[in-house]
């Protein structure tokens, strides 16, 4: 039923109030995905306000995309229709923190940074650090099922995971797991909600299982020569006890963005050609980053042992005692690419452990690709590619270049995804790719969590 | 295929109970078998029953309403192994240690570990999303479990997931894993292996009074300290494994923790000093070490066989699952204790303490009608408090017959009603394993209950 906006105001406000919605372009603009402004931003302070609010949503056939810093709001496909921007930042309240027990329960509108904070009181961390960085929520989070480069050795988010509140599409809060560490009882549900990019139902409350900090951090950073450099040196360290905190592979464009040092990406409207006439990536410098967490005999032994690994493949390696912001900046890689070049498309590609250089190797060859960052600890690869070598049809090169990225991927084991590309491209870009023929499984369980199919319509693989 | 009543009989049984003897129990021996059975049991509208080992505590195996049991006894083969990609792709029926076994010598094996793991099936894990003592650090069976192919109502063969960790869309394998052979039946399953540690320490602490040992627990875990395992025995079951296995355990204690810590020499080492300084500040009477890989193995071979020695302290017993937050240790074995004098009944207690997931041994004599009565009552009593605590009623045994109808005290309406939709979308006859996990309405009060093997 399509009512007048003013009647649909109306039976808003009385859910959340007046001063907890705004309307107009100033208030929407924000909230644009790929272009697509609602037409309304609710900003709901309680789990019932949120299913309140859907089930509005469901009964007047608004479309409603969950969003809170918007920090992966780019990904994915434009949604199909979008009436209600729904703000979860009001909804960052901390309940059942049990620091003895290692389980918190929180709500998703808390910020990453702010949620790290405030378990570092008590030595304890949620040890991820996905894109978005300090700023993503931890909704969001879980809705991309988001993991950088401690995924390696502490899993991602569904790993962390022990319950969820969730309101669905119609409206109605459902619980599933709980709040302890080890639980068996009924369906897992919140397994579907991670990585669901907001296209099941709200996520409301969720219960982490936390860890214990690492005493002490060591970060060690090794100047490879080549590919087949870096493939060695991960294979010695997987294969040694060591079991560093994460990993990362940069090449040298990548490095200076995660150092700090300029970008080649840093002027706007993504004039990167006229800086990469002396780019070349292929057989460059590249830099491979381990982190060690521990104790001071700990990192002693990781000294010890990674000194002799660079001797033995005589490379240079550095230490560095704080490299935090490197760190965040690794996991940040994608924002701090795409926010200073609207024209780059970043890649994502999940593969096997033992291919991703292999796939980097082939992959190079595409000489649009013009920086990396690769997670040795899990297989995951992230490429940006920018339109240098193709003059102006570089929207339809880029395409071929992804499909052509993408089969390769596929060939070695993995898959991909466009974690960002510029709007306008995305009906020639397959975002997603093929989906497998669990697709129409999932395409039902859609339809049971969001029966009226308000939610994020259009946005996820296959068109859901 | 088994047709003969005798032979049926055999797959009447799984570790917690009987209900009827299936019509027919079959062998498939690939995906297509299972395909075909289960065509023609939606064309014959009979229900199906997948079977591991028949090994699980909660009734996952059993045949309610008649209908063929699906045995993966045959389907046993180790796919591929792949060392690099630190994966392995098995069948079904593939016994958990032996996947272990295979790729031990490449220093690696896979984590869950159920004590039945001699026998239990990586197929059988799948379905109860099976723990372990060991999986304190490294997570239960879902956490190892990558993809899957599943073989669905129509006959349908999807595959979900795979050897990377993100495949675009919803993690149908992450909800396929734990539920309990509701959803379809799993003829391939994708694992990750995981390299073993370098070195490993295992303790035992002895205390004079139980509530010592629950707060050694809380300590550790506040401590900032997560052991690879953290066991708690009490006096009754330390003296029923001692007379059984001779591991050593001291006769005239209150508890023992078992403690295990693994990981990078130096790590341990630090660990170990820690954890024992802990127990001792906790009145520990003695720490012990094992001091070499033959006293560790004695020291785990009488956890492991805790259940079958309490055969020989009594007639029948109850295993009970529940989980609660690890700091509510003390008060909840406190009220076990009540629990179990105000019933009369004999109460053992053997925990994965260090998860906080509970399993308390009722023993009784099912000759004695009154008496089974009462165990029924104190597992509800002590169910209904590990979910009054925010707990679980059930930690890695499943919820299968034992449990659908103690759902409600967990769960909302609700949230049942979206597992059924969920389930729905799977199985919409509800042909596969009728009468599991989602309550029937129906209390189970003649729920047999047989003296039971266990994690």
């Amino acid at each position: 039923m399509i009512a007048a906006v003013e009647t649909i105001q109306a039976e808003l406000a009385a859910i959340v109030g007046d001063s907890a919605m705004s309307a107009g372009p100033d208030a929407c603009r924000p909230f644009a995905v790929d272009g697509v402004e609602p037409r309304l931003v609710v900003y709901p302070s309680s789990a019932e306000q949120v299913a309140a609010l859907l089930r509005c949503a469901s009964e007047r056939d608004l479309a409603v995309v969950p969003v809170r810093n918007g920090t992966k709001l780019g990904v994915g496909n434009a949604p199909r229709r979008y009436d209600l921007a729904l703000s979860l930042k009001s909804l960052n309240r901390i309940w059942h923190y049990e620091p003895a027990d290692l389980t918190v329960v929180v709500e998703p509108g808390m910020k990453l940074g702010d949620f790290q904070h405030f378990l570092a009181r008590d030595g304890l961390w949620l040890p991820l650090d996905p894109r978005g960085g300090a700023r993503a929520s931890l909704g969001g989070i879980l809705a991309a099922n988001a993991a950088g480069p401690l995924r390696g050795r502490f899993g991602g988010p569904r790993d962390m995971v022990l319950g969820m509140k969730i309101a669905t599409g119609d409206g109605k809060i459902i619980k599933t797991g709980g709040r302890v560490v080890k639980n068996v009882a009924g369906y897992d549900m919140a397994k579907l909600l991670i990585g669901s990019w907001g296209t099941l139902g709200v996520i409301v409350e969720v219960c982490f299982k936390l860890f214990t900090r690492p005493a002490a951090r060591r970060t060690f950073v090794f100047h490879l020569g080549g590919l087949e450099a870096a493939r060695d040196l991960r294979r010695q360290i997987l294969k040694s006890p060591l079991g560093p905190l994460r990993m990362a592979l940069v090449d040298g464009n990548a490095a200076e963005i995660v150092e700090g040092a300029g970008t080649k990406f840093e002027t706007r409207n993504s004039k990167i050609e006229t800086r990469s006439s002396n780019f070349e990536l292929r057989g460059s410098n590249f830099e491979f980053w381990l982190e060690a967490g521990g104790s001071q005999n700990v990192l002693a032994r990781f000294a010890r042992e990674l000194e002799e690994l660079a001797r033995g493949a005589s490379v240079q390696m550095d230490k560095r005692d704080d490299a935090t912001l490197v760190w965040d900046r690794i996991a940040d890689f994608v924002t701090l690419v795409t926010e200073n070049s609207k024209e780059a498309i970043v890649l994502r590609v999940p593969l096997p452990l033992d291919s991703s250089e292999e796939f980097l190797r082939m992959a190079l060859d595409e000489t649009q690709i013009r920086a990396f960052v690769s997670q040795p600890g899990s297989g995951v690869v992230t490429l940006v590619l920018s339109g240098e070598a193709s003059g102006g049809n570089w929207p339809t090169s880029a395409a071929s270049s992804v499909a052509k990225l993408r089969d390769l991927a596929e060939k070695l084991g993995g898959t991909m995804a466009v974690e960002h590309c510029p709007a306008e491209w995305k009906p020639l870009i397959d975002v997603w790719g093929r989906p497998g023929n669990d697709v129409e499984i999932m395409r039902q369980v859609k339809a049971v969590w969001d029966t009226k199919g308000v939610l994020s319509p259009g946005r996820f693989v296959g068109g859901i | 295929m088994l047709w003969r009543p005798e032979d049926r009989l055999l797959y009447e049984y799984d570790g917690l109970s009987s209900r009827r003897v299936p019509d027919a129990v079959a062998f498939p021996r690939s995906t297509e078998d299972v395909t075909e059975i289960v065509k023609l049991a939606r064309r014959e509208k009979v229900p199906v029953i997948a079977r591991g080992a028949g090994t699980g505590l909660s009734g996952g195996a059993v045949v309610t309403e008649g209908g063929i049991v699906v045995s993966f006894a045959r389907m046993k083969k180790i796919l591929e192994i792949d060392i690099p990609n630190q994966r392995a792709r098995v069948q079904p029926g593939v016994v958990n240690l032996d996947l272990s076994l295979a790729v031990s010598d490449v220093g690696f094996y896979f984590v869950p570990d159920p004590s039945s793991q001699k026998a239990c099936t990586i197929g059988g894990n799948v379905a109860e999303n099976s723990g372990g003592p060991h999986t304190l650090a490294y997570g239960v069976t879902t956490n190892h479990v990558l993809g899957l192919e599943v073989v669905l109502d129509d006959g349908r063969v999807i595959r979900t997931g795979g050897k990377v960790w993100d495949r675009p869309g919803y993690d149908l394998t992450g909800f396929i894993v734990g539920s309990e052979g509701t959803l379809g039946l799993v003829t391939e399953i994708t694992v990750r292996l995981t390299p073993k540690p370098e070195a490993v320490k295992t303790l035992l602490a002895i205390y004079e009074r139980v509530l010592d040992a629950t707060r050694t627990v809380a300590a550790i875990t506040a401590g900032g300290i997560t052991p690879a395992a953290l066991e708690m025995m009490d006096g009754i079951t330390l003296r029923a494994i001692e007379a059984a296995t001779h591991a050593g355990y001291p006769l005239d204690s209150a508890a023992v923790l078992l403690i295990e810590v693994e990981g990078l020499r130096e790590a341990v080492e630090e660990e170990v000093e820690a954890v024992e300084g802990i127990c001792r500040r906790h009145a520990a009477r003695e720490v012990r070490r094992a001091r070499s890989e033959e006293e560790r193995e004695l020291l785990w071979r009488g956890r492991k066989n805790a259940f079958g020695a309490l055969g020989r302290i009594s007639p029948n017993f109850y295993v009970q699952d529940g989980v609660i937050p690890r700091t509510r240790l003390p008060a909840m074995l406190e009220y076990i204790a009540a629990v179990g004098e105000k019933h009369g009944l004999l109460i053992g207690n053997i925990f994965h303490a260090g998860d906080g997931n509970l399993h308390p041994l009722l023993m009784f004599d099912a000759r004695d009608s009154k008496q089974t009565a009462k165990v029924l009552v104190a597992a509800s009593e002590i169910m209904a408090r590990c979910a009054d605590l925010g707990g679980s009623i059930t930690g890695e045994h499943g919820v299968g017959i034992e449990k659908n109808e103690l759902m409600p005290l967990i769960f909302s309406p609700d949230d049942l009603a979206m597992m059924r939709r969920l389930k729905e979308v799977f199985n919409p006859a509800g042909f596969f394993n009728p009468g599991k996990v989602l309550p029937t309405g129906k209390m189970c009060g003649e729920l047999r209950i047989q003296v039971g093997g266990g994690a």
